[in-house]
């Protein structure tokens, strides 16, 4: 082995990062912010309640109900009295990781082990439980939850899809814009008659084509591998499929509407990206969270997109029934590209 | 429009353009005078970051100048005719990628679609001779056949004026020949070209005119015949010798018959002559009565270099 060759190796990719200024900052400068951001966010304070479920026959009367009272009694736990029908709604939208029914005596937990956060709600239910009782804990009874549209795989496959349209708007739009540009061809193309709006309208275009069929094919994975339930409307999942593109892909050509170098425009998809990863309601249910967080997480539209996505697959959702949300994400992929074609430069 | 028509196909005035390097301010282009007339080969001449680049894409319409007046075909930039130039230029950038997984003919198939009229891709192939090529990828082209194509994509549109920034750099000699023929070919057509070059031989065999540029100025103009005439000889005789000294002067080399300028070093001199048959008989005569050893002895022609070299002191050419 030649020293001398590892050493101006490893001097040469120095300068070469030392000397892009975006890669610089986005190494250095963004995880600092990121780390104090989510330092707030998460520091020094005692953790959020676990949210569970009690299933009663008739919430109205849960007051009187013994079990209620002693899960209540526990600060740990956040706790929600629903008849069967809207407990077995809010564990499928994740809202809530884990049911309990039964009695103080005779307690029953039901929930999806694969679940995150189904196995610390099951451990506080049970510490609750046995702390209600000076003598030595009960026997829980343990149900596993494997209806199909109740398990967490039924959660987890419209979350991707939904981040699937995120990563197609950031990399097949946001990112091969700005190879484009730094190979000069987006020059090439600015001193010909091309105008930006044909230029950024067909780019869309051609790139769009691929979004629809991704999402399916993810979709007829899920349905036809592991049974994850299709109730709603293909028509209204199109739809949101479709804007839900849309949005991500004028976010992506907004991010990319100045940046010169595919370094730049890494560091600001990473900065989308990251929260969404994180608090868009794709592993783990957003309704959860609280305060600030919860704010941010209904700020992002990866939110919104998911929970439509869930609406029509889990739930038998209509057009109608998303129409809202719908309208809300086509205004922000309107927005995006109106201000990424004022600010798109050719070089 | 017959005020456009009869207008040249460039003039420039007092063009500038300056660039934030940093903390420094860079001059690229400093006080520019241009006229290119229609139908002629416009040759810009000058070392690497004279400001040819600079003063291209301004008449390109890529960058906007500082100070000084832009008319292309009789038309300005940024004054709601910027669709109508583009539509009758052809432009050539110095680098461009094209799309790598595309062939030549749907590259030239995309550059077409984007002009209102013009040329059909099987012409623009004919004229750059890529007809073979045109199932090729453009990743699997050589670099002359990607200039060529780059060049094919200027012409798609039938422009009446087309630029080409450095066409033939880092080319082979085959391939700069081609592609000279292509740009004569246009002119043949009624044509108007401006290009830069840092090849003087380029210059020569193809421009009609040429404005040598140095730090964003034009230093001379004219055709390269003109240019090389101006220096007052056409001819440049060097000769190696032993040694000089003791044995002969400079002063007696500058009074030889025809002799114009001379430079001098211990063993070796270049004469700039008039006519090398009156020079060459009385410099060996001069020599062989003083003794001094010939080793070489060479004449060649001036060329443009020799009057980018009289006018700055410099080469055009680092190290050349």
């Amino acid at each position: 082995m030649n020293p001398r060759a590892v050493w101006a190796v490893a001097k040469a990719q120095f300068r070469e990062f030392w000397r892009t200024p975006e890669a610089v900052f986005w190494t250095y400068g963004f995880p600092l912010v990121m780390t104090v951001v989510l330092g707030f966010a998460f520091g020094p304070k005692p953790p959020d309640p676990v949210p569970i479920a009690v299933v009663v026959a008739d919430p109205a009367a849960a007051d009187s109900d013994p079990l209620v009272a002693v899960l209540r009694h526990d600060a740990r736990l956040s706790v929600e009295v629903l008849d069967a029908a809207a407990a077995d709604r809010a564990l499928v939208r994740g809202r809530v990781g884990l049911l309990v029914h039964g009695s103080v005596a005779e307690p029953v937990v039901r929930a999806d082990p694969t679940r995150p956060e189904a196995q610390l709600a099951g451990l506080v239910v049970a510490r609750a439980l046995r702390d209600a009782r000076d003598g030595p804990g009960v026997a829980i009874a343990q149900e596993v939850e494997d209806r199909p549209g109740s398990r967490y795989i039924d959660f987890l496959v419209p979350g991707l899809i939904g981040l699937n349209l995120l990563g197609a708007g950031m990399w097949g739009f946001g990112f091969n814009l700005v190879q484009m540009r730094t190979q000069n061809l987006l020059r090439r193309l600015s001193v010909t008659p091309l105008t930006r709006g044909e230029f950024l309208l067909g780019y869309l275009m051609g790139r769009f084509v691929l979004v629809i069929p991704e999402a399916i094919v993810i979709a007829l994975f899920g349905v036809l591998l592991w049974g994850v339930p299709f109730r709603g409307s293909w028509l209204a999942f199109l739809l949101v499929v479709a804007v839900g593109g849309f949005a991500f892909a004028g976010l992506g050509c907004l991010l990319a509407s100045r940046a010169r170098t595919t370094e730049g425009v890494a560091g600001l998809m990473n900065l989308c990206q990251l929260p969404m990863w994180m608090l868009g309601g794709v592993f783990f249910a957003n309704e959860n969270l609280r305060g600030p967080m919860r704010w941010a997480a209904e700020a992002l539209p990866l939110t919104h997109i998911n929970r439509a996505l869930r609406d029509v697959m889990l739930e038998p959702g209509s057009v109608l029934d998303i129409a809202v949300p719908l309208a809300g994400l086509g205004l922000f992929a309107a927005l995006c590209f109106g201000l990424g074609l004022r600010l798109f430069r050719w070089q | 429009m017959s005020g456009a028509a009869a207008s040249p196909a460039i003039e420039l005035r007092g063009l500038r353009k300056t660039y934030r390097k940093g903390r420094q301010t860079v001059t690229a282009v400093d006080g520019l005078d241009l006229r290119v007339e229609r139908g002629e080969v416009f040759g810009l001449l000058g070392p690497n970051g004279a400001g040819k680049t600079t003063t291209v894409e301004i008449c390109e319409g890529i960058t906007a100048p500082d100070g000084g007046q832009v008319q292309i075909l009789g038309r300005q930039w940024r004054t709601g005719v910027d669709t109508e130039i583009r539509s009758a230029i052809g432009v050539c950038l110095q680098e461009t990628k094209f799309h790598d997984k595309q062939t030549v003919r749907e590259t030239l198939e995309l550059f077409a679609a984007l002009f209102a009229r013009g040329r059909s891709v099987d012409e623009v192939l004919g004229l750059v001779s890529l007809q073979e090529k045109a199932g090729a990828r453009q990743k699997d082209l050589s670099g002359g056949q990607r200039q060529r194509l780059a060049v094919a994509t200027a012409l798609l549109g039938a422009p009446e004026l087309l630029f080409l920034d450095e066409p033939t750099t880092g080319l082979d000699p085959q391939s700069r020949r081609q592609l000279w023929e292509v740009v004569r070919e246009f002119q043949r057509g009624g044509g108007t070209v401006l290009l830069t070059t840092h090849y003087m031989e380029e210059a020569h065999q193809l421009c009609d005119r040429v404005a040598v540029v140095d730090q964003g100025k034009v230093i001379a103009l004219g055709s390269p015949d003109e240019l090389i005439r101006s220096l007052g000889a056409a001819h440049f005789v060097e000769c190696d010798v032993d040694d000089f000294a003791g044995k002969l002067g400079e002063q007696e080399l500058r009074a030889l018959p025809g002799v114009q300028a001379c430079t001098f070093a211990p063993t070796r001199a270049e004469l700039t002559v008039a006519s090398v048959h009156t020079t060459v008989p009385a410099l060996l005569e001069l020599l062989d009565a003083r003794a001094v050893a010939l080793r070489d002895l060479a004449t060649r022609h001036a060329t443009l270099e020799d009057v980018f070299v009289s006018l700055t002191g410099r080469h055009l050419r680092e190290g050349a």
